[in-house]
């Protein structure tokens, strides 16, 4: 697997405030669903600007399919950007442009024909779901329909690696859902590399092959999902395992009660059945 | 006067006070609305920070605006007569009259401008977009509806300061105000002018309001 992208000792701080992010270095394979997970204030968004120079490290580097982006030239970035898709919490999009006008932005800034645009946008529309909305406007459109619509956005120029800087923490858990199905959809069938940046353990569980913990402006674990999951090492990586609310704690209990079920010699049957039959309703 | 009269005295001066407001608004748009936009892209959260740049656009504005208007038409007389060969007139008003407005649209533009979310920029910049296309396909198409409601104020804002430029001779109904109404006491012409000045006000207040919802997507 080769690498898509590489952070190298990456810091950031803000004039002369402390620092953001401090020493960040990790590496992402090409087609990888990598997570970044910490919590608020813990670097996330700045490092998701980092990735792509919209900020400029101050010190540490940013490697994109090969090329080192702080040495590259004011157009040569413009370049890099064009094959970095990014999606965002509030979506951004253009209110005042139709969702297809939307679609069309990136094709239109690189040059391409307009309808060589309309038609691609189409089929995108058509793969995050939203055919009948190409004439819609973004106001009309629910949270889960306009981050599609983002998506489709992010997409439309084949970037190289998609960037999600918390995409999904604006929408309610079934439209989060359906995200991150599309998400892992665009994975699997256009082998797009994504970059999950999230403060949601489920986000990361459901999606995310390898994770990395940033914890106060530094990446404190990273490895494989389960394994950094179930055998957290680090204080800041057992506290958000611990810690993370509701989601974690259904999970745990879905995980007793599987224990019980293979104990209990019920292998086969889902969670919802030894409840049932158990007598404990669900819901 | 018999009302045949006064009534093609003052379609007359509405036709000039028109006629200087409409031109004073586009010159002063072709100067007010690139001052505007640098002003938004050299701010310090702008796409091309340039602090003395800034500091002396900002400064120029105010400068220029705290004028009064009546000072800067007389002030610019050499340059009125330079430029259109006669200093009273219709046409000659329309000099001070761009002048003095340019620097407000310039405000105004600026104001419309920054109310354009940064997530949109933070957006365009994401995708590769170059600091001119931002400005025109993000800033100056986002803004449209605000830029509508900033150029229905300052028209009527021309408007009023074209009807001072009356007291020198400036052409329009301002003129017509001050010679029939307050050196004739003719002080049914003087309300009539004043009337006629408050419908079209009225006018282009209610069209540019209209434009700007009927234009704006966000519903």
């Amino acid at each position: 697997m080769g690498v898509i992208l590489e952070l190298r000792g990456l810091s950031k701080r803000f004039g002369q405030g402390e620092s953001v992010l401090e020493d960040v270095s990790l590496k992402i394979g090409e087609g990888e669903i990598f997570g970044l997970i910490g919590k608020s204030g813990a670097g996330k968004s700045t490092l998701a600007r980092c990735v792509s120079y919209l900020e400029e490290p101050t010190a540490g580097g940013v490697v994109f399919a090969g090329r080192e982006m702080g040495a590259l030239s004011r157009g040569e970035l413009y370049e890099a950007r064009r094959s970095m898709g990014m999606v965002f919490q509030q979506f951004n999009l253009l209110m005042q442009r139709s969702v297809i006008g939307n679609v069309c932005f990136p094709m239109e800034i690189s040059g391409w024909k307009r309808r060589a645009a309309r038609e691609r946008a189409l089929k995108l529309l058509e793969t995050v779901g939203l055919s009948d909305k190409a004439d819609a406007y973004p106001s009309t459109l629910s949270g889960g329909q306009r981050q599609r619509v983002a998506i489709a956005r992010a997409i439309a120029l084949s970037p190289r690696i998609l960037l999600c800087d918390e995409a999904t923490s604006a929408l309610d858990p079934e439209t989060t859902r359906g995200i991150l199905a599309l998400l892992r959809e665009l994975n699997q069938n256009m082998g797009i590399t994504i970059l999950v940046i999230t403060h949601e353990m489920l986000v990361v569980e459901s999606i995310c092959h390898r994770v990395a913990i940033l914890d106060r402006s530094r990446v404190v674990e990273v490895g494989d999902v389960r394994e950094v999951f179930d055998h957290p090492k680090t204080e800041a990586a057992k506290a958000l395992v611990a810690g993370d609310g509701q989601p974690d704690r259904a999970r745990k209990l879905l995980r007793a009660v599987e224990a019980y079920r293979d104990k209990a010699g019920l292998a086969g049957i889902s969670a919802e059945e030894v409840l049932r039959r158990a007598g404990i309703p669900i819901d | 006067m018999p009302a045949s009269q006064l009534i093609d005295l003052l379609w007359e001066g509405m036709l000039e006070t028109l006629y200087m407001t409409l031109w004073s608004a586009a010159l002063a748009y072709l100067i007010g609305l690139p001052m505007g936009v640098l002003m938004v892209v050299t701010d310090r959260e702008g796409l091309r920070p340039m602090k003395r740049l800034n500091a002396a656009l900002g400064a120029f504005v105010n400068l220029a605006r705290s004028i009064p208007f009546l000072i800067l038409l007389i002030a610019v007389i050499p340059l009125t007569r330079a430029i259109v060969g006669r200093i009273v007139g219709s046409t000659a008003t329309i000099v001070p009259l761009t002048l003095s407005a340019a620097p407000f649209i310039a405000r105004l533009v600026e104001s419309s401008l920054k109310e354009v979310d940064a997530g949109m920029v933070l957006a365009a910049r994401a995708m590769g977009a170059t600091p001119a296309q931002i400005i025109r396909k993000v800033l100056l198409t986002e803004a449209r509806p605000s830029l509508l409601l900033g150029a229905a104020i300052a028209v009527t804002t021309i408007l009023g300061y074209s009807a001072m430029a009356g007291f020198v001779g400036g052409g329009g109904l301002g003129d017509i105000a001050i010679r029939y109404g307050f050196y004739r006491y003719q002080r049914d012409t003087m309300l009539w002018t004043v009337a006629l000045l408050v419908i079209v006000v009225q006018l282009f207040q209610e069209a540019g309001a209209r434009a700007a919802r009927r234009i704006d997507k966000r519903i």
